[in-house]
């Protein structure tokens, strides 16, 4: 318990002292975790709703990965980026092991189905007749699609959050392929891990506290964008 | 009205952690790129904080970006092995003369080292206090006390290993008082804590956590068999051609020079009231 | 009258199974034709063929005599307005509703606007223009659909039994109303219903389809009290319901 207090303590201490390795650390999370989520989106949103609303031999196969995706262990998805990143490997060439590109691919790579899969089971959900009025309605592909994606958009960002906190929480294969090199590749994950492998609790603590703000922030931010008053 | 304040909170965390990168990378544009250096080494090293005094030093004599990868030593070698390290800053004697052997490693270089020590409840319930490890192992098996093990292939697991074999023991006997951590130093040790158990750790690991764990001592030190020596070696760049030669080969001149054995030798002392690592004179 | 649309052959098939097949029909300009027929007989595929909303297997479709068979573009899609049973609206307030069909047309904002309040006065449902759509009672929302329907000015105007899933005081007011707008409108309608009781009330001509097959059309009233052979026993049975 007068630990906790303590971590709460030396957290607050860390933020108000503007110590700049936190802040780097805690900037870099965020660099890491938003543009990992940004790509998912970005992706899984138009593949979601292809693998939702289009019908096509290997779309009950495709959905089944993907949603085997979304429970892909970290470390697994950690050790083939690894293997792929290696100098030996095959992207070898592009010496991405060991920097936070490194990070976002492995953290796109297990966010990518959450919002991928998720978004599919909202498009799913949509009445087919629905599609037809909007059809009759006079729209061209990309309004329908547009006006689907606001039909549904409650769920859509319900995929986001979910990916981000996937991200967010993400340790073993940011450990993994990052290295938890000081001022390069430590987030405030694996920099939790390594404080508490060299005793430090307190500042774990104190660096838990501050990805429980940050990912508190931003989930909140998300859901009120979700739940504000609807509009077109 | 508020869904704009929460769009504007997302996009200004964004754009503040956009500018961080690009604040970050302008000393970059000023010097020339660095080249990256891959330095694999022990949790025991990046733990015990002495890595964040000498990459500085380092990078402040040489034009490399030194990265440190701190993980078992086992998976250091295996690094080496594969050439996707530069450089290796390990403890494990036996398994690095194998690698000069196999030629995946060249220019090994005696660094400094440190001591094993066999650490236990304050109760020491196996009564092994200052007795010679030998000794000390066999009481521990005999009223079956819980002993945790690295068990995860690290120089500390390879050194308990080899201890339990020079003592002609079979650490198995013990059962389920035989617990195989399969983590790092710091975490073996929070186990043995916890579990009223022994452990073998190195000295700088466990003076940097004894601060959690006073109810845990110091049972057996000194013994001839529990030296920790570090060595640092080049990975060979003839047999892996991607291998940054250059920077390991400065990293292991470095690694050997006064100023840098001026640091190591003094490093801990302000902290722990006795220095950590020792220098061969 | 002229002929405002026209098809031939028009043939629709499900795999190999033909769901219609239509060798010549014809909507009069400004005429309200009602189809009537029994479940299955293909009524909605048969609307959908109509508002180019599915590509039949064959068949040729003619629109003011004009060929437009190869040409089922959105552009001809956009001259047609369908209100289906279900009013599905969209997740947003009634005047957004009523205005999407102009908003994808990408009318100027400000005639959105006048056309919009317009219509929400014809349908009496001005009051409720800022109310989300997934508050509103059954006969409010038919009315929110029909009006966004009848915002576009459609050259026709395909209803798919939109009345039939409501109340009969509702149903009955709304009838008027619709009927009072059409005739004010002189909108061209295709209405489909399996209820004799609305078909009565809101068309001039009658199509009977049976089994993917026109079996009659004629003027309401001469169809009902003269059916032919194949109408005749499906047409008796809802006179003898209905007296």
């Amino acid at each position: 318990m007068e630990l906790l207090l303590e971590g709460l303590k030396k957290a607050i201490e860390m933020i108000l002292s503007g110590d700049p390795e936190i802040l780097e650390i805690t900037l870099l999370t965020l660099r890491v975790s938003i543009t990992a989520v940004l790509v998912s989106t970005l992706i899984g949103i138009p593949a979601g709703m292809f693998l939702g609303l289009a019908r096509f031999p290997g779309r009950k196969l495709i959905l089944a990965i993907v949603n085997i995706g979304m429970g892909l262990p970290p470390v697994v998805a950690g050790l083939w980026i690894t293997l792929f990143l290696w100098r030996s490997g095959p992207l070898g060439e592009l010496s991405w092991l060991y920097t936070p590109t490194a990070i976002i691919m492995a953290q796109i790579l297990v966010s990518l189905p959450i919002v991928t899969a998720l978004t599919s089971t909202a498009f799913q959900q949509i009445n087919p007749k629905l599609i037809l009025q909007v059809k009759a309605l006079g729209a061209t592909k990309l309004q329908l699609f547009w006006i689907l994606m606001k039909e549904v958009k409650l769920a859509i960002l319900a995929a986001v959050i979910a990916g981000f906190g996937r991200v967010i929480a993400e340790v073993g294969a940011a450990m993994m392929v990052g290295g938890n090199i000081s001022g390069e590749t430590r987030i405030l994950t694996t920099s939790i891990v390594m404080e508490v492998s060299k005793g430090n609790f307190d500042i774990a603590l104190a660096l838990s506290f501050i990805l429980m703000t940050l990912a508190f922030i931003i989930t909140f931010s998300l859901t009120y964008l979700q739940q504000r008053k609807r509009s077109l | 009205m508020r869904m704009k304040l929460s769009l504007f909170l997302v996009f200004l965390i964004a754009f503040i952690a956009g500018c961080s990168d690009s604040t970050a990378k302008e000393p970059e544009k000023i010097t020339p790129k660095k080249t990256d250096l891959i330095l694999a080494t022990t949790t025991s090293t990046q733990d015990s904080g002495l890595l964040d005094v000498l990459r500085p030093a380092f990078e402040e004599k040489h034009n490399f970006n030194l990265k440190i990868i701190a993980v078992g030593t086992g998976q250091a070698l295996e690094m080496g092995t594969r050439g996707e390290a530069d450089v290796l800053l390990v403890h494990a004697p036996a398994a690095e003369e194998e690698l000069v052997k196999s030629g995946d490693a060249i220019n090994r270089q005696k660094v400094m080292y440190n001591d094993f020590i066999l650490i236990g409840p304050a109760g020491d319930p196996a009564q092994v206090k200052d007795l010679s490890l030998p000794e000390a192992l066999k009481k521990i098996t005999e009223i079956k006390a819980a002993f945790v093990s690295r068990g995860d292939d690290s120089g500390t697991h390879k050194k308990e290993l080899e201890l339990w074999k020079k003592t002609d023991i079979d650490p198995k006997i013990l059962g389920k008082s035989y617990i195989e951590a399969g983590q790092g130093m710091g975490a073996t040790l929070q186990i043995a804590s916890e579990k009223n158990g022994y452990t073998l750790t190195d000295r700088a690991t466990f003076l940097a956590q004894k601060k959690n764990m006073p109810e845990t001592e110091i049972m057996v030190k000194g013994d001839e068999s529990l030296l920790n020596i570090y060595h640092v070696m080049q990975v060979n760049d003839e047999k892996h051609d991607k291998v940054n030669a250059a920077g390991a080969k400065a990293f292991v001149q470095f690694m050997i020079e006064d100023d840098t054995k001026k640091i190591i030798k003094e490093f801990g002392g302000d902290k722990y009231g006795e220095p950590l690592f020792f220098l061969f004179e | 009258m002229t002929t405002l649309l026209m098809v031939k052959n028009l043939e629709v098939k499900a795999g190999k199974k033909t769901l219609l097949a239509v060798p010549l029909f014809e909507i009069q300009d400004g005429e309200v034709l009602g189809i009537m027929g029994p479940n299955g007989a293909g009524k909605s595929t048969f609307i959908k063929a109509l508002a180019l909303l599915e590509t039949p297997a064959h068949g040729a479709i003619f629109l003011k005599e004009k060929d437009i068979t190869n040409d089922l573009t959105l552009e001809m899609r956009r001259k047609f307005a369908v209100a289906m049973q279900q009013p599905l609206l969209l997740d947003t307030t009634v005047f957004n509703n009523v205005a999407v069909g102009l908003k994808l047309r990408k009318l100027p904002r400000q005639e959105v606007k006048s056309k919009v309040s317009a219509w929400l006065e014809k349908f009496q449902i001005s009051h409720l223009a800022k109310k989300q759509a997934s508050t509103l009672s059954g006969g409010e929302a038919q009315r929110v659909n029909l009006a966004r329907a009848m915002v576009v000015e459609p050259d026709i105007l395909f209803l798919d039994e939109p009345f039939s899933a409501l109340d009969f005081p509702t149903k009955a007011q709304l009838l008027k109303d619709i009927k009072s707008i059409i005739k004010q409108t002189d909108t061209t309608t295709v209405f489909v219903s399996h209820d004799l009781m609305e078909l009565r009330y809101l068309s001039d001509t009658l199509a009977i389809l049976m089994d993917g097959e026109l079996k009659q059309t004629g003027p309401t009233e001469e169809v009902l009290s003269s059916p032919n052979a194949s109408t005749a026993a499906f047409i008796n049975e809802w006179k003898s319901l209905l007296s």
